[in-house]
């Protein structure tokens, strides 16, 4: 079937996708957009998060066709040119990546996690990060990440 | 000066991005892509494998055997115990074991080719446990070893255990055992081959790009010359990634085809076809005087390794040696054996026993304390190695011991959680403590690392490493080492590493070893690369014996002339000459005795402390770690951020190691069943680094990724037993033990009323 959708601000229209196919496979197969990875294929480790219209989703179980006529955020349209986003800069500032491979996933959950709550607690980034697993860090640097990157979507400067 | 400072880890930015590409992302347009067809019987004779169908179904390109196999069938890091079949011939050991391997135009296709491969299996009697191997007339997993179902027995025997534990005031004695640990590692194993000028390329997930090159070759039955390795970028491994996984797929695939070939594990597939954390047994009678001082430890360890040997006999003697803990103990007498199963196979995961055994040598300082009517933190100050002391295996210590240091550092915060302890009706709470040392490196064997600095003509800095980097932050320790050395910022150094083709050996990342022993072949080549630029300054500046020195990136003259390296690096390209400095460095160490088990295994000891405190809720059995200090003596943190990463992450897998983690084949083989620690689970962490120098390692530094996760389960097993009144011996400490133990208890409360 046919699918148009909006992804990173620019609109991609694709031909023959598969009824069954799902949205990551879709971002990877056919889009190239590799940063969404896949690490369990259930639903389960949150490597595969994206946001669709604003909000976080495992993007291995969201069907490709949810995605037609909509907003699909990646973490490739995150940073403008060489200005990382702030929650990035967060995640880079605090040593919160080590190897590297849910990092993505953990900066989208955040995103959408500051878009509800723009001064999150440290539970609630817990709470909010529960699906997104990570087996490098212990989640310790991540928490003061997404504390870090919430402060400057606010606007505010360095955190101390 | 970079070292000793946070920096920011390289590649951070792309990671970040999104833009970084692991083995696993490596699919290209027109590549071939890989499916394995794997047993669900074991062990099983192969009676047929039929492809016909598979072949049929469009884009099906290829499935091979067995037959198809070169080289040598039977692979594995440990030479001695090399017997890991990637494609079963003839024999299926343990289930899961991949018997064809399908190639296609598609993943599909793969998928539905291996699907379609019709294998007729004949099931055979197998042997599931360390009990069951050893009995007599067990079913032989290894025909072929020596020992029959017995991988390796090592002993430690150093005074007379049995007379000391007579003569000793206190005795305890109890049986502990863990779980089988699946590593996790968020990146599933994956890759990509092909051919080039007759070579085949193979770029793939790994933690010891050079092992693999060796054992793809003998695979293939080509010389190493013509397999060239390159280590993709790498999402974590933990000592998952030791192993070779898809390489011999793809390398095989990409032989005989031709063709880019391409194969990434599902989950499940990583479950099932790569290795486990051992599960051990352990035995352990310890004894003391009345004044608290360690008498002796008999420890009896038994493990199934499964049905390949992978890192068994490392684990094996890993357990054995560091049975003790970091304590004074005269008299001892362990013997640690393992066994085949058929099992799917064990092998290395960090730490390598030590893990389990700090669960049995902790538990049993608790137990003396409380035999001898001692506070058991004061029991681990009083009997902690010291300098001067002597290990179980008659190793002498020198320098660099830190343990009464990360006691002291930690002691405050325990007394202080102690004195904050409440029970209520709904909850009761408890605060454990957990001490470990760890050897770093191989143990009682060489284990070099190589590596080479250039300065080129253009004033740049090449480090090429071997070293893999998996996502622990070696990369970055290594140009912290070389620019310390050479004066230079870190932005002046390019990195090159993990290519077969552009580096040599720096052994496998494992055993804690890159900071102290790759760090140090950095250092060599810094000297080395020094040597040839103050012999290239003085040729240039016509004076022999003058004296030069390389100092803040300049080489700078007795006579107070300099000399720009990079100037001396052209001057040397004019003779078709480079400067360019090799380092080697192997640990000093001394080979076990086989019967006694004395000798001086590692050069140098990682020590660390921790406590955690821990909440259980009575009605609903749940155990909620709430914080966990601890306190990591690493010689010199070459990078405090990387450093307090490394303990934080290994903090929370302990956490799993305590609390959640068991996997049983067939029943956890995913993340829906299998529960490794989320953001919610983790506790608060304190990190704290304890600097006691070791005087052969780079800067004074030793190393952490291990140790990191050792003290861990000890401390929150013992915080559990507090908080029950009762001794959790069994990891992990389900929901089902917690229950037991609450019901026993209140059984006992009853009683007592």
């Amino acid at each position: 079937m046919p699918l148009e959708f909006t992804l990173n601000g620019q609109k991609v229209s694709l031909e023959d996708v598969p009824g069954e196919a799902t949205l990551l496979e879709v971002l990877r197969q056919r889009l190239g957009m590799l940063g969404a990875k896949e690490g369990c294929g259930v639903g389960e480790c949150g490597a595969c998060t994206v946001l669709l219209d604003g909000k976080a989703v495992n993007g291995c179980l969201t069907a490709a066709w949810q995605a037609a006529g909509r907003q699909i955020a990646t973490v490739e349209g995150l940073a403008q040119g060489d200005e990382l986003h702030p929650m990035q800069r967060g995640f880079v500032e605090t040593g919160a990546v080590q190897c590297g491979f849910c990092t993505p996933g953990m900066i989208l959950t955040s995103l959408d996690l500051v878009e509800q709550e723009p001064v999150p607690g440290d539970q609630q980034i817990r709470r909010a990060l529960a699906g997104n697993l990570c087996r490098c860090t212990g989640y310790h640097d991540v928490v003061r990440a997404v504390r870090r990157g919430a402060k400057y979507m606010r606007g505010e400067g360095e955190e101390q | 000066m970079s070292l000793g400072q946070s920096l920011i880890r390289l590649g951070t930015e792309a990671k970040v991005r999104g833009e970084t590409r692991y083995g696993f992302d490596m699919p290209q347009a027109g590549d071939l892509h890989l499916a394995c067809v794997r047993a669900e019987q074991a062990p099983a004779k192969i009676v047929s494998i039929n492809p016909a169908q598979a072949l049929a179904i469009p884009g099906v390109v290829r499935v091979f055997t067995a037959a198809d196999v070169p080289g040598e069938h039977r692979l594995g890091i440990i030479a001695v115990s090399r017997d890991q079949e990637f494609i079963a011939p003839g024999l299926v050991r343990q289930p899961g074991q991949c018997v064809a391997l399908v190639a296609a135009e598609t993943p599909e296709a793969a998928r539905a080719g291996a699907r379609a491969v019709v294998v007729v299996l004949e099931q055979q009697p197998g042997v599931w446990s360390y009990d069951e191997a050893m009995a007599p007339d067990a079913p032989l997993v290894q025909p072929d070893n020596p020992g029959g179902n017995l991988l390796r027995e090592n002993k430690i025997r150093r005074g007379d255990a049995d007379a000391a534990l007579k003569d000793s005031a206190v005795v305890v004695e109890a049986t502990y055992t863990t779980g089988r640990i699946a590593h996790c590692a968020l990146e599933l194993e994956g890759g990509r081959a092909w051919l080039e000028g007759g070579r085949v390329m193979v770029t793939a997930c790994t933690q010891n790009p050079h092992y693999d090159q060796a054992d793809l070759a003998r695979f293939l039955g080509v010389g190493e010359d013509r397999v060239r390795v390159i280590q993709a970028e790498t999402g974590g491994g933990f000592g998952g990634k030791l192993d070779l996984s898809v390489q011999p797929f793809l390398a095989l695939a990409a032989w005989h085809l031709k063709r880019p070939v391409c194969l990434r594990y599902t989950r499940e597939e990583s479950f099932l076809a790569t290795a486990k954390r051992h599960d051990l047994r352990m035995h352990f009678i310890s004894g003391a005087d009345e004044q608290g001082n360690i008498t002796a430890l008999r420890a009896r360890i038994d493990g199934d390794t499964g049905a390949f040997a992978s890192y068994g006999l490392a684990v094996n003697m890993r357990a054995a040696v560091h049975a003790t803990g970091p304590y004074r103990t005269p008299h001892v007498d362990v013997v640690a054996r393992m066994a085949y199963s058929n099992n799917t196979f064990n092998g290395a995961m960090r730490g390598f026993g030590c893990p389990q055994v700090a669960l049995a040598h902790e538990a049993q300082m608790n137990a003396l304390a409380a035999a001898l009517g001692m506070d058991p933190f004061d029991l681990r100050k009083q009997n902690a190695l010291r300098h001067g002391d002597h290990t179980a295996t008659g190793q002498l210590l020198g320098a660099g011991v830190g343990l009464s240091a990360c006691l002291e550092r930690i002691e405050p915060i325990y007394r202080k959680w102690q004195s904050e302890r409440r029970h209520a009706d709904e909850y009761r709470e408890g605060v454990g403590v957990g001490v470990m040392f760890y050897g770093i490196g191989n143990t009682g064997a060489s284990n070099p690392s190589t590596a080479q600095l250039e300065w080129r003509p253009d004033g740049r800095v090449t480090l090429f490493t071997g070293a893999a980097d998996i996502g622990q932050g070696s990369d970055t320790a290594l140009m912290q080492i070389a620019a310390s050395r050479l004066g230079l910022p870190m932005e002046r150094i390019d990195l090159c590493r993990g290519d077969t083709d552009r580096t040599t050996n720096a052994g496998a990342t494992s055993a804690s070893r890159q900071t102290y022993i790759s760090g140090n072949a950095v250092m060599g080549a810094a000297a080395n690369l020094e040597m040839q630029l103050v012999q290239g300054a003085r040729e240039m500046l016509n004076q022999r014996h003058l004296e030069v020195e390389l100092k803040d990136g300049m080489l700078v003259a007795a006579d107070g002339r300099a000399v720009e390296p990079a100037e001396v690096a052209r001057h040397l390209a004019k003779a078709g000459g480079r400067a360019r400095g090799e380092g080697r460095f192997d640990p000093n160490f001394t080979a076990l005795d086989p019967e006694t088990g004395q000798g001086r295994p590692y050069a140098t000891y990682a020590y660390a402390a921790q406590c955690a405190r821990v909440r259980v809720d009575t009605a609903s059995a749940m155990v909620k770690v709430t914080d966990v200090a601890a306190a990591h003596d690493v010689g010199r943190a070459v990078n405090p951020r990387s450093v307090q990463g490394q303990i934080c992450g290994g903090v929370v897998m302990g956490v799993g190691m305590a609390l959640m983690e068991h996997y049983q084949q067939g029943r956890t083989d995913n993340l829906q069943a299998y529960h490794i620690p989320t953001a919610a689970d983790a506790p608060d962490i304190t990190p704290l680094i304890v600097e006691e120098p070791e005087p052969s390692g780079p800067y004074g530094a030793k190393g952490v990724g291990e140790p990191a996760l050792i003290p861990t389960a000890p401390a929150i097993a013992g915080a559990v037993s507090q908080a029950l009144g009762r001794p959790m011996r069994h990891l992990p400490i389900s929901l089902e033990r917690v229950m037991e133990a609450l019901t026993a208890a209140e059984g006992e409360t009853t009683r007592e009323d």
